[in-house]
């Protein structure tokens, strides 16, 4: 097949919605970098200034300047894979022109590498393999799952096998006999809140969304799942696609949106094929485009690929990016349910609060509140990683002890170790240690620790642990993410990083502690985004939990 | 007679237990200096879209969780707001410790530009030259970029990108960008190469912006060993008919430098390159300092005034004989002063009774 000439490339996208990434991904792909001559031609073609464009290209991790630098291959060494020998592994592929990668989002397999369009795993060079993302393990509760509900049946994740297992029917139910405005109620009376970190009630938005004034309305599924030891929104998206599609186009009915956008993680290009074929199949099945199941409501779902960039999880810079700015945060006000996606009212949502809705739409709010265990209403994923015997997808009920989650679901620290640490919201939360186990999982008794549920990560450290070490890790992932647009984040991730590194830093435990701690105060009071909020939550947890663990650091 | 500064707006608002009153679409920013309540800032230019990067304009909202930034946050109805308090302050103090610890060196000669005071101005108010927060240095100055006219010395940038935006809002050129994130974030031009290679014109606004000096005028500072006060006198640049207000820099008889006014009406902080760089031939060496006539050797000879005048009269007055008054056309030259500019038309209007005049740059 003769390659696609630069004008063919730009003629392609010119006119679709939200054109940059793709533009830029489909140069990367077919010249295994980003050329300065590629980067011209998009200039002229999209009319963006050559300098803008430049930086912001060097703003995505993943977008290789250098020849041949697509398909060289990225080696996870995040948080967990650090723990399991990912250094090693990046110098046995060194050779092949090998770099670090951040979380890359498989935490419950052996190491990821990333090659191009695939993703291998392994613990050595030689055992790198090529396989499926693997299935949540089969509930060990008592109680009933909902976005897992289905997702073990054969062929979900084929539009006959999800129809097979009461897929699209929560959405033909709504579109045929209920009203957008019953729809939101439906959400509403579930209590329903966001799975993707803030935890804001999903109807509200809606509502937010469908009253504001625009001339046209947005849904963006936020499938950037850049969170260290967070890998449930793949699992979903993976085994049941069409969850996401339908959870979409209700959202989309529900707020009077035309259009819908995914804004999907580099880090997961299988992902991205899966999801691609599973919008042909609905597509040509009436179930999204013009007049969706003879409604007269129309929807189109268009997947975009991030470039390796956490900060794009965050929601301003999600659409900065996907409107082809540079990717920082926006300001707030005004929020994105009236001014998002090209100042358009925006409902972005997580993947796994989207997959929850269908389910909601087919079995009812009364139901889907009932999972929760006592005034918790609902159920929450949760990636669960690190030292565990048997780590996984686990959806569990809010409010469920963690502990229960730890020791009776997953089997506990393997080789007899004992528990010393886990993580909250991946590493937003910080860490959780000693009697704040004691937890239940819901945000309630988090908060009242300082730390909070968010996505639901939870990384767990056995006694063998170096805290202090694992801190810097975390740290060093925030430095590495912070997107440079604020001051105290900026900095702020950078003197923390050094100060958990023994690089720099007062020599004395009190003038350290001080600094340390007003650091993290001011990061925590004036940052403009949420990393920068949550950065700190790691020093505040590690002074917290292992005070003489830091006074050894600070004293060696 | 004093205004009412909150005349003509209907909305209130708690202002450090003050009521007082703005209209729809401010930013507690403005509010609060319309009220004469100082709030400190680094990464605001009020002729820019506000940003919120520096957060040292943190204020206080009642109902607000943390605090919020000043200069992007919308004044609401009813709002109570406080700018300063001992948890503010402290947070201002941190973030300039941390600014102070990335950097060079806060103290640069103020003849780097127009803004380049204001991060050690601030500094000192908040006595955070405390060496607190050491660590790595952030930014790296661009030693290799030639360009006569604009130092790019980033050991002193704060990643405020005041530049950047002054470069793409005000002067619509978009040839300076930010490279990279967090900590190592830097000033780029297309491909991280030379001014001169890029869009930039040279119009001098990024320096003039630039809190910290990181970006210095090069020609200005080439006076920075000379001994005696900087003195800025106001005037209107000559180049063209824009009429931009510059404050002249000079040290004793010197002109050492030109910076934009920032409340001139016509250019609002805004040059050109002629206005902002285009000066050196004020002193330079083979500027004509006495009068020259033509001798009958065809060559120049210093000559006085009155015999100068003399020859040049006789001239126009056989060229207005022999060709009529329409042959004479005038042209002023833009490095003339002024009065001399106003001279000239004065002398082929009233002298010569045309509008045969014109000046060379009409930009
Ligand atoms: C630094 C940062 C990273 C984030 N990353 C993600 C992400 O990867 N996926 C996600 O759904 N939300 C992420 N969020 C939260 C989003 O901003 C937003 O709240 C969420 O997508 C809303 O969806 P929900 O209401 O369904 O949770 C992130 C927030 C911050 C501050
Ligand atoms: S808190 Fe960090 S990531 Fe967020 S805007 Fe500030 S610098 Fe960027
Ligand atoms: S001198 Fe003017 S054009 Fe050049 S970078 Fe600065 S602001 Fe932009
Ligand atoms: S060069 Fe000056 S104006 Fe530009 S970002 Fe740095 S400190 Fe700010
Ligand atoms: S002036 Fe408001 S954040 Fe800089």
């Amino acid at each position: 097949m003769a390659l696609l000439s630069n004008s063919d490339i730009i003629e392609h996208w010119k006119s679709a919605a939200a054109p940059l990434l793709p533009v830029l991904h489909a140069f990367h792909d077919r010249d295994g970098h980003l050329s300065e001559d590629a980067l011209r031609a998009v200039s002229d073609g999209l009319g963006i200034p050559i300098a803008e464009l430049f930086g912001s290209v060097t703003f995505y991790h993943h977008f290789a300047r250098e020849a041949g630098g697509r398909d060289a291959p990225r080696v996870c060494t995040g948080n967990i894979c650090a723990l399991r020998g990912a250094h090693e592994l990046l110098d046995a592929l060194r050779s092949e022109g090998a770099t670090p990668m951040p979380c890359a989002g498989r935490c419950d397999q052996p190491i990821p590498v990333l090659r191009g369009d695939k993703v291998f795993v392994g613990l050595t060079a030689d055992s790198l393999a090529h396989g499926p993302t693997p299935l949540p393990p089969r509930y060990p509760g008592d109680g009933e799952e909902c976005v897992f509900s289905a997702i073990r049946e054969p062929g979900r994740a084929t539009l006959p096998g999800y129809r097979n297992s009461g897929g699209y029917e929560g959405l033909e139910k709504l579109i045929k006999s209920g009203s957008p405005g019953e729809t939101i109620e439906l959400v509403n009376e579930s209590k329903l809140a966001g799975r993707g970190g803030a935890g804001f009630p999903t109807g509200r938005k809606w509502q937010a969304v469908a009253d504001a004034e625009g001339e046209s309305k947005f849904i963006v599924c936020n499938a950037d799942e850049g969170e260290p030891g967070c890998f449930k929104d793949r699992a979903i998206m993976d085994h049941d696609p069409h969850a996401v599609l339908e959870g979409m186009i209700i959202a989309g009915y529900a707020c009077g949106a035309g259009q819908g956008f995914i804004y999907l993680r580099y880090e997961y290009p299988e992902t991205f094929a899966g999801l691609e074929r599973a919008i042909a199949d609905a597509d040509a099945a009436g179930l999204l485009g013009e007049n969706i199941l003879g409604s007269g409501f129309s929807f189109r779902i268009d997947v975009r690929r991030g470039a390796g960039a956490y900060i794009c999880g965050e929601e301003g810079s999600l659409l900065n990016s996907l409107e082809g700015k540079h990717p920082f945060p926006r300001n707030r006000p005004p929020f994105p349910v009236t001014h998002g996606y090209n100042q358009q009212p925006t409902a972005v949502n997580n993947v796994e609060t989207l997959a929850s809705v269908p389910h909601i739409a087919r079995r009812g709010a009364a139901w889907y509140c009932a999972l929760g265990i006592g005034d918790q209403a609902g159920t929450k994923l949760i990636s669960l990683s690190g030292d565990i015997e048997r780590p996984g997808n686990y959806e569990v009920p809010l409010g469920l002890p963690l502990q229960t989650l730890l020791n009776d679901w997953a089997g506990g620290a393997p080789h007899g170790r004992e528990i010393q640490a886990v993580t909250m919201a991946g590493l937003s939360g910080g860490f959780l240690a000693g009697a704040d186990l004691n937890v239940t999982l819901d945000e309630p008794s988090i908060r009242s620790c300082g730390s909070f549920l968010g996505a639901g990560g939870v990384i767990v450290f056995d006694d063998s642990r170096d805290m202090v070490k694992a801190a810097r890790d975390a740290m060093e992932f925030f430095a590495h993410e912070s997107c440079g647009k604020c001051f105290p984040c900026r900095i702020g991730t950078q003197r923390l990083t050094e100060r958990l590194a023994g690089e720099a830093g007062p020599a004395s435990l009190a003038d350290w502690k001080t600094e340390v701690e007003d650091i993290g105060s001011t990061m925590r009071a004036t940052s403009a985004c949420g990393l920068g909020v949550a950065a700190p939550m790691i020093t505040d947890s590690l002074m917290k939990y292992f005070p003489d663990k830091v006074e050894k650091h600070v004293q060696t | 007679m004093i205004v009412d500064a909150t005349q003509g707006r209907a909305l209130r608002m708690t202002l450090d237990g003050e009521e007082v009153r703005f209209s729809d679409g401010e930013t507690i920013y403005e509010v609060a200096t319309r009220q004469h309540t100082p709030i400190p800032t680094l990464c605001y230019d009020p002729r820019l879209e506000p940003f919120g990067g520096c957060r040292m304009c943190v204020v206080e909202v009642e109902g607000a969780r943390t605090p919020v930034a000043s200069c992007t946050t919308p004044a609401t109805a009813g709002m109570v707001v406080r700018t300063k308090n001992v948890a503010l302050e402290k947070h201002r103090k941190t973030l300039l410790e941390l600014v102070v610890s990335e950097n060079r060196e806060v103290d640069v000669d103020p003849l780097r530009g127009y803004a380049s005071q204001e991060v050690a101005t601030l500094v000192d108010e908040y006595g955070a030259r405390t060496g607190r927060f050491q660590g790595q240095r952030s930014g790296t100055s661009n030693e290799t970029d030639d360009n006569p006219f604009i130092k790019r010395d980033y050991d002193l940038c704060i990643s405020c990108y005041r530049c950047v935006r002054v470069c793409a809002e005000q002067e619509g050129d978009h040839a300076i960008a930010v490279m990279n994130r967090g900590f190592q974030t830097q000033i780029t031009t297309e491909f991280n190469g030379r001014l001169k290679d890029s869009a930039c014109t040279f119009c001098g606004q990024c320096v003039q912006t630039c809190p910290t000096g990181a970006l210095g005028d090069i020609k200005a500072m080439r006076a920075e060993p000379l001994p005696g006060e900087l003195k800025k006198t106001r005037t209107i640049c000559p180049y063209c008919g824009v009429g931009c207000s510059v404050d002249l820099l000079t040290k004793g008889e010197r002109l050492v430098g030109v910076q934009p006014a920032m409340d001139g009406p016509a250019n609002k902080g805004a040059l050109c390159i002629k206005g902002q760089f285009a000066f050196d031939f004020v002193h330079h060496e083979e500027r004509l300092k006495t009068p020259l006539v033509r001798g009958d050797d065809g060559e120049l000879h210093e000559a006085s005034w009155d015999e100068a005048l003399d020859r040049a009269a006789d001239g126009f007055r056989r060229a207005r004989e022999e060709h009529g008054r329409y042959s004479i056309y005038g042209v002023a030259s833009g490095r003339a002063p002024h009065e001399a500019a106003y001279t000239m038309q004065k002398f082929i209007r009233a002298g010569f009774g045309t509008n045969y005049i014109d000046n060379c740059s009409r930009a």
